[in-house]
């Protein structure tokens, strides 16, 4: 971060911090409110940067099928649109994704940002088979980008629950978006989906801690004050990346 | 593609269960791969035979019209993946170990429109990269996104100069100059004080890395005693003016133009590497 020539002092590297449910809320607040990031250009950060680290765990010949072709669920909410411009993300990198997208947001942000995946000639699927088998054949794996921090997680309601009960039992891997949807913020599920890969934006949230799977950090934009602030200990990405392993 | 459409929506319309659904979901993913493996034979098909083109001032404005118009896209959006293009490249052609000069200081200097906008991304990207740059940002546009985006750099302690410097002090403190003036719709006179600007620029010695146009140069035809740039980054498409540009680096950034985009204007877009943001043209 700084670039004053200083003499190397032995560095204690503080762990990196497992967000709870309020601070999340606290730091996008403060990312909109005094940074005066705008809610679109966010989201498309955000997807921009799942995307690149799909691509990382899955790259395009890694995938087992004849088809680079992936399901990306995506939810009413923000979750969901990060989903969507991470798919439309996934066609530049010449993956083939299809999208179920069951309840459409009525904020035109949102609406925004499907017109951008139509136009892109992603299709959307009309309804979600709950013969798993089908999408087990027809895709390499599902994005889940249903629900996000931004959501109560304790009540999920019709069509997610059922839909959750059909990604529970998938055999494709799963790649959640910023939180496995279901998951209780503040700790890791005992029952819900179980992610082959997470993809946590900005900064991890607790109930990734543990996380056994493959796990990404993704989203290089955070003011060096904010990071700060919440004591972030962020990893530094290598060059120009904005995706990293953890 | 409308026929492809037709069979699809008449494939997504079934709303029974049971064996047609195996049907439907089939026919789902078989229809998909056409549209799919239709829009890669056609690209396979472009880069080889042709070369990318070079795009004249009213084709550039009415491509950027249908990406906000038709295609949606909002001003926000595009504006941070040009901006991180423009960073990225910058970071290859002068990756901070090659810096001379330490701290790794830029100049970007942003006119009044969305190519100044663009400068403001960058600039924000660049700090995130390790450089330490600093904006001249002389005329703002009272839009609220212009604001927004010199707010997130204040915010990152990117510090904004109140006149431009000399060439001879632009020399000695800086490595490079971003020129993020003027943009594609650039036509006629140069208003102060953007004249005077480009005079400074024309003195330096230190590289200048243009965004889209070289500043000054006509978008078409160029302009033999305007700046001469050592990076060119062209956004979207290549502009004509890009046929005069003699430095040593020519980019491609904007990895957003939607293949029915590109094919409706035969742009015949280079395939990106991997996930690369910006695509090395010379």
């Amino acid at each position: 971060m700084n670039h004053s020539s200083n003499e190397k002092e032995p560095e204690t590297i503080e762990p990196l911090r497992y967000l709870s449910k309020t601070e999340v809320a606290t730091v996008e607040t403060e990312l909109l409110r005094d940074y005066r990031f705008g809610q679109q250009q966010l989201i498309e950060i955000w997807g921009h940067a799942c995307a690149i680290a799909i691509t990382k765990a899955f790259p395009l010949s890694s995938l087992s099928k004849k088809q680079p072709t992936l399901l990306v669920v995506c939810g009413p909410e923000q979750n969901g649109s990060i989903g969507l411009v991470c798919a439309r993300h996934l066609r530049m990198f010449e993956y083939e994704p299809t999208i179920f997208y069951p309840k459409r947001s009525a904020q035109s942000l949102h609406q925004d940002f499907t017109i951008q995946c139509e136009k892109m000639d992603i299709p959307f699927l009309s309804y979600l088979p709950t013969e798993v088998q089908l999408l087990n054949d027809a895709y390499n794996l599902v994005i889940d980008a249903i629900l996000g921090p931004e959501t109560d997680q304790k009540e999920v309601k019709e069509p997610y629950a059922g839909m959750l009960v059909t990604l529970k039992q998938v055999k494709i891997p799963i790649v959640s978006v910023d939180v496995p949807s279901g998951w209780d913020i503040d700790e890791p599920a005992k029952d819900g989906i179980n992610p082959e890969v997470l993809i946590s934006l900005t900064a991890p949230k607790k109930c990734a801690t543990g996380f056994s799977g493959k796990h990404f950090l993704a989203g290089r934009f955070l003011p060096y004050d904010i990071q700060k602030k919440f004591e972030l200990n962020l990893p530094e990405f290598p060059g120009t990346e904005c995706v990293i392993e953890l | 593609m409308l026929g492809v459409r037709a069979l699809f929506g008449i494939g997504l319309l079934v709303s029974s269960r049971g064996g047609s659904v195996l049907t439907h979901t089939g026919a789902c993913a078989r229809v998909a791969s056409t549209i799919y493996s239709k829009d890669l034979a056609h690209r396979q098909a472009c880069t080889m035979a042709n070369t990318i083109k070079y795009l004249g001032q009213e084709e550039a404005q009415h491509i950027d019209e249908e990406l906000f118009n038709e295609y949606r896209f909002s001003v926000d959006q595009l504006m941070e993946l040009a901006g991180l293009s423009c960073a990225t490249a910058v970071s290859k052609g002068y990756p901070l170990q090659s810096l001379l000069k330490s701290p790794p200081r830029v100049l970007v200097i942003c006119g009044p429109g969305n190519n100044g906008g663009d400068g403001l991304v960058c600039a924000r990207h660049l700090k995130l990269f390790g450089y330490e740059p600093s904006v001249l940002y002389p005329k703002r546009p009272s839009k609220q996104l212009f604001q927004n985006l010199t707010t997130q750099c204040e915010k990152m302690d990117i510090s904004f100069l109140t006149e431009m410097p000399e060439a001879d002090v632009i020399d000695e403190v800086y490595n490079l100059v971003v020129d993020a003036i003027f943009g594609f719709s650039f036509k006629g006179a140069v208003r102060e004080p953007f004249g005077d600007i480009l005079s400074q620029l024309k003195k330096i010695t230190v590289p200048i890395a243009s965004v889209d146009i070289p500043s000054g140069w006509d978008v078409e035809n160029g302009c033999p005693d305007g700046i001469q740039p050592d990076m060119l980054l062209s956004l979207t498409a290549p502009k004509k003016a890009a046929n005069h540009f003699k430095g040593r680096y020519h980019f491609l950034g904007g990895r957003f133009v939607p293949p029915a985009l590109e094919q409706k204007y035969q742009l015949n877009l280079p395939q990106y590497p991997d996930t690369d943001c910006v695509y090395q043209l010379n």
